[in-house]
């Protein structure tokens, strides 16, 4: 269960700093102000979930090698699928 | 926090989890090219879907076993924990991107226009704009057709 929160916070984090980055940059007045909003929520999950007492230890830099991995595995299979299409 | 990466076990969770998302990938792709493919895409899309499909069911086999001739390669409590640590993150991506847009949609970003000048707008009358855009299409074309005419008389 710890695996699941926590990796379910690391998505979280992710969604959080990436739009939260976009939206603070792109953003106009209110909006830019949400997208800062995000960014320290974004922030604020990161910092809870690298706590010694959270969920840092060995198990969960395994799940996010394991997270890493399947991302990494996508993207090589989204560009072999593009080298495929492109070269027909 | 033990950031040492003495520990980490890179073949069990992170290359059985690499397998794992190529194989999505490619059965995903393969089967939208597949259907929406017409002639060479389609065989293409049939080739990556079965090429997908190949490659879920051997890091199956490598994990949980079951013929003989696939060592098993990824250990099985090991590879469920991957499995569903990817499928959590994915899901916490995925609830994280509704929330942003459920906030986006919420906060009231009208006041952005309220820099637009709309009164000059509803100033406007179209009809003599309209006027005006075709008198000026007019003479641009009567000057165009002026100097054809005069190449003319010169023949002549």
């Amino acid at each position: 269960m710890d695996l699941v929160i926590s990796m379910s916070l690391v998505g979280a984090m992710i969604s959080m700093l990436g739009m939260g980055l976009l939206i603070a940059y792109y953003g106009s007045s209110k909006t830019r102000n949400v997208g800062f909003g995000f960014l320290v929520i974004g922030a604020a999950i990161a910092y809870y979930i690298t706590l010694p007492d959270t969920f840092a230890d060995i198990s969960f830099w395994n799940s996010m090698l394991a997270f890493i991995g399947g991302m990494v595995g996508g993207i090589i299979g989204i560009i072999i699928f593009l080298v495929a299409i492109i070269k027909s | 926090m033990d950031m040492s990466t003495d520990n980490l076990d890179i073949m069990q969770f992170f290359v059985s989890m690499l397998i794992v998302g190529i194989g999505v990938a490619l059965l995903a792709t393969g089967m939208f090219t597949s259907y929406f493919g017409a002639g060479k895409s389609q065989k293409i899309g049939f080739a990556l879907l079965a090429t997908g499909t190949i490659l879920l069911a051997l890091t199956y086999l490598m994990a949980f076993g079951g013929i003989d001739a696939i060592p098993n390669e990824f250990d099985e409590n090991f590879f469920a924990d991957a499995f569903v640590s990817g499928v959590s993150a994915l899901f916490g991506m995925i609830v994280g991107l509704f929330v942003i847009l459920f906030v986006l949609m919420k906060v009231d970003t009208v006041d952005d226009l309220e820099d637009l000048d709309l009164e000059d707008l509803e100033d406007l009358d179209l009809d003599e704009e309209l006027k005006k855009l075709e008198e000026e299409l007019n003479q641009t074309e009567d000057k165009e057709d002026e100097p054809v005419v005069d190449e003319k008389k010169e023949e002549e």
